[in-house]
C-alpha cells in the first residue's frame, strides 16, 4: 500500500478538524478527497505531505511510518492551489529547484527539466518568470516541479481552484494523462463532485473531519450509504418509505428499490431512499408507466439548461415520504429529462403527470425521521428546539413532526424515531412507545446540547448490530467521540471479564469494518446499568445509544440511568431478537 | 490548549524569536526599566517637586503648546497638500510627493539650523517678518514651526493612503442624490477621513513633544521662555542630577505611552470603519 | 478655481517650510566656492566627526537589519502567545522621546547609573564615548527594517516557503533562495531609512556623547558645535554634507517604491 493513515485525527484549539481517519491508497492509484469546504481535506493532504502536525494516529508512506518525519524529507510532491511558483525564478529554475537542492549535476537537471516540460507540453517556456504565464500553464510548472525529484506520491490541493472553467477542463485532462503515463501515486484535494468523478479510480467524501465513504465513483453515485454522499454527489431525491417483509412501498404503492442491508427486524420500518433526478419517470397517464408508480403530481417549475430539462413538481399523494431534496426546496421532487424525452411530451408549468421511480436506492441508515411525542403541541415545540434535535434533524436534511398523544395517554407509534421529554417516568413512556411498535426512542430535554461523548452499550448481544449501527449514523452527523462500553465485575482475573474484553475488541473491529467507525473501549469495573450509570456520570457531556431485545430490561435499565443521572439524552435502540 | 503554540514546517521560531526578545529586552526592557525604577527610586514629595516646579510646568506648557500648535497647523495644510497630490495633476508632483518624506530623511540638526537661518531676523523671511514685529528665531513661534515641518510628513501620509482609497463613486453617488460640493466635503468626504485625521494629528503631536534636535538650533533656551521639556532633561543632566532627570523622563516616557496607546485605538477605529463599510 | 487656490497654498506652504530651508544650507555652504567648501573639511575635528558618524552607521546598520530579519520572520510566520506585545515593544523606540532614549543609557550605564561602578572598576567607558553613542543609536532606529518587513511578509505568506519545504529544500536554503529574494526591495528600504536615521541622529547621541570634539562628536553634534561657535561656514558644509544624504536617501527610497510597485508611507 502506497499511503496509509491509521485514525488520523488533528485538532485546532481542541476541535477535531480531522476526525480518526483511516485509510489506504494503493500504488499507483488516483484517489480523490472531495468534501465541502471546512470538511477537513486540505487539513489532511498536508498532513500526509508533513506540512501540519497531526495529534493522533500514523501515517505511513510504502510501508514505512512517516508520522514523525519533517516535510523535508518525506519527499512527496506537493501541488498548492496558488501555484506557489518562485516568482523571482525562471521556469526552468522553478523545476530545478528540487534537483538544486538535492546537489545534482546541471546536466542531468538540464535533462529532466526538458523531460518534465514535455510532460506537461509546456517546451521552450524555460526561460519565462512566472508572472509571464496564464494560470493554466503556471499550474502545469507546478505540477512539473512537484514531480521532479521523482516522488513516489503526488498531492494536489484544490489544484484548479484559481482558474476558469474552460482552462479547468483543459488541465484536467493534462492531469489525469500524466498520471497514468507515470503511474504515480496521486491524491487530490477538491470540492467539486464533477471534477472527482472524472479523475478518480476512487473517491473519498469528507464531511466534519470524518472520512464518510470510500468508493468507485459509480458505486458512489448509485449506492451512497449516507445521506451526506448521496445529497453531496449530484442532486437527489430522498424519500421516506417504509420497508416490510414483503419489499419496500411508498405509502401504499410499492416500488423497486436497490437495498443493501436486509430489512432489520420482523417489524415493518421507515428507511430512507434516494432518488436520483435522471430516474424519475414521467407520464399522462399511470398506465403508460414503464416503471413502479409513486403517485401524480404538478409541475411547478421548469429550466432549460442545454443538454437537460429540469423540473420540479410537486407531489399530490404522498407527499409526506418527501423529504429534503439536495437542494432545499421542500416537499418538492426534482426531474431532469432529457430533449427527446421533453419533445415527445411537452409540458407546462401546472400540469398534472404520473410519475414513476426507474430506480431507487436504500440507504442503509437506520436513522430515518423524528416525530415527537408530547402531551401538547407546545411540549412538542420545545422539545423541537433542543439544540441536539434541531443539528441532528439539520444535518440529516430530515423531518421532525409533532404528534400529540391520544386523549387516553396512550402513544401512537409512528415510524422513524420517537422523540420524548427524559422527565419522570420516561422509563414508562419509552417502554409504551416500544411496544406500540417504535424501533428506537431518543429521550432529551428542551436543554440537551451536542454531545462530547456517543456511548454504545448494549443489554442483549442480539442488538449489537442495530446498535451500532444507529451509533455510526449518529456520528456522521455529530462531531463527537464514540466510545464502545462494556461491564464487567472488577478485579477479578475471571472468565467473564476476558469474555466481556474480547467482546469489546470484536465489537470495536465489527465498527471498523462494517460502518468505518473508529471507536474507543471502556471496560467498566461493576455488574450492568449500575456500573454503566457510574461511568457515564463521570463524562462531560454523554449520549448513551442503548440497545436492547428485550422491553422488560430496558425499562429496568432505563430506570436505573435516569435515576443516576437524570437528563441525560439516551437513545433506545429496541430490535426483536430472532425467536 | 489555546495557549500552545501550532508547530510549523517553516524553521526557525527557536532562534529568531530568542535573538529578538534578547535584543529587545537588552536594549528596550532594561533601560527603560532603570529609568522608571530611577523614578520610582525617588521621594515621593521630591518627584512632585521636580515635575512641578515652575520651570519644568513651563516646559511643558511650551512642548504641548507648540506641539498642539504646529499639529493643529498641519492638519489644515497637510490636508491641503495630501489633497492636492491625490486629486490633481499638476507638473512637479511627483517630485513634491518624493518631497514630502524630506523632513523623515533630512537629521534635525539641518532642518533645525536651516530654519533658523531662514527665519532669523536677517534670514529670506525672517528679513520680511522682523519689520512687521513678528519674532520667529529664538521665539516660541520658531518652536511652533520646526515642530511644523517635523510633523508634516505623518499628518501627509496618513491622510493619502486614506483620500486614494476613499471609493470616487461615494462623491458621484451624493452628487446623484443632489448634494453641493461643500457638502459633499464636509458631510461624505471628511467623515470618512476622520480616523486618518486624527491618526495623523495624534502621529506629528507625538513627535512634537519629544523633538530635540531641531528645537535646540532655533529657540534661544531661554528658561521660562523657550525651553522645551527634552531640552530641561538635558540641562538635569548636565547639573549631574540624574534623579531629577529621570522624574522628568518618566513624565515624557508616561506621556508616550498615552500616545501609543491613543494611536492604536485610532488605527483600529479606522480599520473597523473601513472594514465594516466594505463588507456586510 | 479651487484646484489652483489649493495647488499654490500646498506649493507656498511646503516652499516656506521645506524648499527654503533646504536651499538656505546649500546656498550657504557654497557661498564662498567649492574650494572653501572642501576646505571646511579639512579641519581635523570635522574629519572625526564624519569618521564617527561612518563607524557608527557600520556597525548599527547591519545589526539592526539582522535583528529586523529575525524579528519579521519570527513575527510574520508564526502564531505564539505574547505576539502583540513583542509588535508594540519593537514600536517603542519611535514613540520615545530621542532625548529619552539617550537618558536611559545614561541611568544604566553612566556613573551613577546601574553599571556605572562596575563599568568604572574594569574601566570601560561606554557614556561620553563611542559605544554609548553606538548603542542609543541602535535603541533609536532598531524598529527602522522590521517594520518595513513585517507587513511585507505577512503580505506574501508562506505558501513559497512551504513549497520549497515539500521540494527538500532545508531552513537556510529557503531563506536565501526563497523568502530572500522576495524581500530584497523591501529590505533594502528598511536598511535605507535605518541608514538615514542612524547617521542624522541628534537626541539620543547628544545626550551620550559628552560633545568630546574630535573623539565623541557625531556630524550631527559637530553642526551644533560649529554653529556655537559662530563657525557658518562650517556648520553649513556639514549640513549641506547631511542634506546630500538624505537626498540620496530620498531617491533611493523613490526608485525602491517604483520597483515594489506600492505606495509607501
Amino acid at each position: 500500500m502506497s499511503i496509509t493513515l491509521e485514525q488520523v485525527t488533528k485538532r485546532y484549539q481542541g476541535q477535531p478538524v480531522v476526525n480518526d481517519v483511516s485509510l489506504t491508497v494503493a500504488e499507483g492509484e488516483f484517489f480523490v478527497l472531495l468534501g465541502p469546504s471546512g470538511s477537513g481535506k486540505s487539513t489532511l493532504l498536508r498532513a500526509i505531505a508533513g506540512l501540519v502536525d497531526i495529534d493522533d494516529g500514523t501515517i505511513a508512506l510504502h510501508g514505512s511510518d512517516v508520522t514523525h518525519v519533517g516535510a523535508r524529507q518525506r519527499g512527496v510532491g506537493f501541488v498548492f492551489q496558488h501555484y506557489a511558483l518562485f516568482r523571482h525564478l525562471t521556469i526552468a529554475d522553478n523545476i530545478e529547484f528540487a534537483l538544486r537542492v538535492r546537489r545534482m549535476k546541471a546536466a542531468d537537471r538540464r535533462e529532466r527539466r526538458k523531460e518534465l516540460l514535455k510532460l506537461v507540453a509546456l517546451e521552450g517556456m524555460d526561460e519565462r518568470l512566472p508572472a509571464q504565464l496564464s494560470g493554466g500553464q503556471q499550474q502545469r510548472v507546478a505540477v512539473a516541479r512537484a514531480l521532479a525529484h521523482k516522488p513516489q506520491v503526488l498531492l494536489l490541493d484544490e489544484p484548479f481552484g484559481a482558474l476558469d472553467a474552460k482552462i479547468r477542463e483543459e488541465l484536467r485532462w493534462t492531469i489525469r494523462r500524466v498520471q497514468r503515463e507515470l503511474g504515480i501515486t496521486t491524491v487530490l484535494v477538491t470540492h467539486d463532485q464533477e471534477e472527482a468523478f472524472a479523475l478518480a479510480d476512487r473517491i473519498g467524501v469528507m464531511n466534519l473531519g470524518r472520512l464518510l465513504e470510500v468508493g468507485a465513483p459509480r458505486d458512489l453515485y448509485a449506492r451512497p450509504t449516507t445521506r451526506f454522499v448521496a445529497t453531496f454527489l449530484g442532486a437527489a431525491n430522498l424519500l421516506l418509505a417504509l420497508q416490510g417483509a414483503e419489499g419496500i412501498r411508498l405509502g401504499t404503492t410499492p416500488v423497486d428499490a436497490t437495498v443493501r442491508t436486509p430489512a432489520l427486524t420482523g417489524r415493518e420500518h421507515e428507511v430512507v431512499t434516494v432518488l436520483r433526478p435522471e430516474e424519475v419517470e414521467m407520464a399522462a397517464e399511470r398506465e403508460q408507466l414503464t416503471t413502479s408508480y409513486m403517485g401524480r403530481a404538478t409541475v411547478e417549475e421548469l429550466q432549460f439548461t442545454g443538454a437537460l430539462e429540469r423540473l420540479r413538481l410537486k407531489l399530490l399523494d404522498n407527499q409526506h415520504a418527501v423529504q429534503t431534496t439536495g437542494n432545499g426546496a421542500e416537499g418538492r421532487i426534482e426531474a431532469t429529462r432529457l430533449q427527446s424525452e421533453r419533445r415527445a411530451m411537452p409540458l407546462a408549468v401546472g400540469a398534472v403527470v404520473a410519475l414513476g421511480a426507474r430506480r431507487m436506492h436504500v440507504l442503509p441508515t437506520p436513522l430515518s425521521s423524528f416525530s415527537i411525542h408530547a402531551a401538547d403541541e407546545a411540549a412538542a415545540q420545545l422539545l423541537a428546539q433542543a439544540p441536539l434535535l434541531e443539528t441532528l434533524a439539520g444535518r440529516m436534511k430530515t423531518r421532525v413532526a409533532t404528534c400529540a398523544d391520544a386523549s387516553d395517554g396512550a402513544p401512537n407509534a409512528r415510524p422513524g424515531v420517537a422523540v420524548i421529554e427524559g422527565s419522570d417516568g420516561a422509563a414508562l413512556r419509552a417502554v409504551q412507545l416500544l411496544r406500540a411498535g417504535a424501533n428506537e426512542v431518543l429521550l432529551l430535554s428542551p436543554s440537551t446540547t451536542l454531545p462530547e461523548q456517543i456511548c454504545m452499550f448494549w443489554l442483549d448481544d442480539a442488538a449489537r448490530h442495530a446498535t451500532m449501527a444507529v451509533t455510526a449514523s449518529l456520528l456522521r452527523h455529530l462531531p463527537a467521540e464514540a466510545v464502545c462500553v462494556a461491564t464487567a465485575p472488577a478485579g477479578r482475573r475471571d472468565a467473564k471479564r476476558a469474555n466481556a474484553l474480547r467482546a469489546l475488541l470484536d465489537a470495536r473491529s465489527e465498527a471498523r469494518a462494517a460502518h468505518a467507525l473508529e471507536t474507543r473501549t471502556e471496560l467498566v469495573p461493576g455488574e450492568g446499568p449500575q456500573a454503566l450509570g457510574e461511568y457515564l456520570a463521570g463524562l462531560s457531556a454523554p449520549l448513551l445509544v442503548l440497545g436492547t431485545a428485550d422491553i422488560t430490561t430496558a425499562e429496568a435499565a432505563l430506570g436505573a440511568l435516569l435515576a443516576r443521572r437524570p437528563g441525560m439524552p439516551v437513545l433506545v435502540v429496541y430490535r426483536e431478537s430472532a425467536r | 490548549m489555546g495557549l500552545r503554540r501550532e508547530r510549523s514546517v517553516i524553521p526557525g521560531f527557536g532562534i529568531t524569536f530568542g535573538f529578538t526578545s534578547f535584543f529587545l529586552c537588552a536594549l528596550v526592557l532594561l533601560p527603560l526599566t532603570a529609568l522608571v525604577m530611577k523614578g520610582a527610586g525617588m521621594d515621593w514629595q521630591r518627584f512632585v517637586a521636580v515635575v512641578t516646579d515652575p520651570r519644568a510646568l513651563a516646559s511643558y506648557r511650551l512642548s504641548f503648546g507648540a506641539s498642539l500648535m504646529a499639529a493643529a497647523i498641519n492638519i489644515v495644510f497637510g490636508f491641503i497638500v495630501a489633497w492636492t497630490l491625490v486629486r490633481y495633476r499638476f507638473p512637479g508632483r511627483r517630485f513634491i510627493d518624493a518631497m514630502i518624506d524630506m523632513p523623515f530623511a533630512l537629521p534635525t540638526a539641518v532642518s533645525g539650523l536651516a530654519l533658523t537661518a531662514v527665519f532669523a531676523g536677517n534670514g529670506w523671511i525672517g528679513q520680511y517678518l522682523e519689520p512687521l514685529g513678528i519674532k520667529v528665531a529664538y521665539a516660541p513661534l520658531g518652536i511652533t514651526i520646526a515642530l511644523t515641518l517635523i510633523g508634516m510628513p505623518f499628518v501627509v501620509r496618513t491622510v493619502q493612503p486614506a483620500l486614494e482609497e476613499l471609493p470616487k463613486d461615494v462623491e458621484e453617488a451624493a452628487a446623484t442624490l443632489g448634494a453641493g460640493p461643500a457638502y459633499t466635503f464636509f458631510r461624505v468626504i471628511l467623515p470618512a477621513l476622520l480616523p486618518a485625521i486624527l491618526t495623523g494629528f495624534t502621529l506629528a503631536f507625538a513627535r512634537g513633544v519629544g523633538e530635540y534636535g531641531s528645537i535646540t538650533f532655533i529657540a534661544g533656551n531661554i528658561p521660562m521662555e523657550t525651553e522645551i521639556t527634552p531640552l530641561l532633561i538635558v540641562i538635569r543632566l548636565d547639573e549631574y542630577d540624574y534623579a531629577a532627570a529621570a522624574a522628568i523622563g518618566c513624565v515624557m516616557l508616561a506621556i508616550s505611552f498615552v500616545m501609543l496607546f491613543a494611536i492604536n485605538l485610532l488605527q483600529a477605529w479606522g480599520r473597523r470603519r473601513i472594514s465594516g463599510a466594505g463588507r456586510r | 478655481m479651487t484646484r489652483i487656490i489649493l495647488i499654490l497654498v500646498s506649493l507656498l506652504f511646503l516652499s516656506a517650510l521645506l524648499f527654503a530651508p533646504l536651499a538656505v544650507v546649500f546656498a550657504s555652504a557654497f557661498e564662498n566656492g567649492l574650494g572653501a567648501w572642501f576646505q571646511s573639511f579639512t579641519d581635523s575635528d570635522t574629519g572625526a566627526a564624519i569618521r564617527l558618524t561612518l563607524l557608527t552607521a557600520a556597525i548599527v546598520v547591519p545589526l539592526n537589519t539582522l535583528f529586523g530579519v529575525c524579528a519579521a520572520w519570527c513575527i510574520a510566520k508564526f502564531e505564539f502567545p505574547g505576539k502583540s506585545m513583542l509588535i508594540t515593544l519593537i514600536d517603542l523606540p519611535m514613540a520615545v522621546s530621542p532625548v529619552v532614549s539617550g537618558l536611559i543609557y545614561v541611568l544604566l550605564f553612566g556613573a551613577q547609573g546601574w553599571f556605572g561602578a562596575w563599568l568604572q572598576e574594569h574601566d570601560i567607558s561606554i557614556i561620553f564615548a563611542v559605544p554609548g553613542i553606538v548603542i542609543a543609536t541602535m535603541f533609536v532606529t532598531f524598529p527602522y527594517v522590521a517594520r518595513e518587513l513585517i507587513p511585507l511578509m505577512q503580505q506574501l505568506g508562506n505558501d513559497e516557503e512551504e513549497a520549497a519545504i515539500t521540494l527538500g529544500a532545508g531552513g537556510w536554503f529557503t531563506f536565501f533562495h526563497v523568502t530572500l529574494p522576495r524581500i530584497r526591495w523591501g529590505l533594502l528600504y528598511g536598511v535605507i531609512l535605518c541608514n538615514a536615521r542612524a547617521m542624522g541622529e541628534f537626541g539620543a547621541v547628544s545626550v551620550v556623547s559628552g560633545h568630546i570634539r574630535g573623539l565623541t562628536n557625531t556630524m550631527p553634534l559637530h553642526i551644533e558645535a560649529l554653529y556655537q561657535d559662530y563657525s557658518m561656514s562650517g556648520a553649513f558644509a556639514v549640513a549641506s554634507l547631511l542634506s546630500l544624504l538624505a537626498v540620496v536617501t530620498l531617491i533611493i527610497k523613490t526608485l525602491l517604491e517604483w520597483r515594489m510597485g506600492v505606495h509607501h508611507r
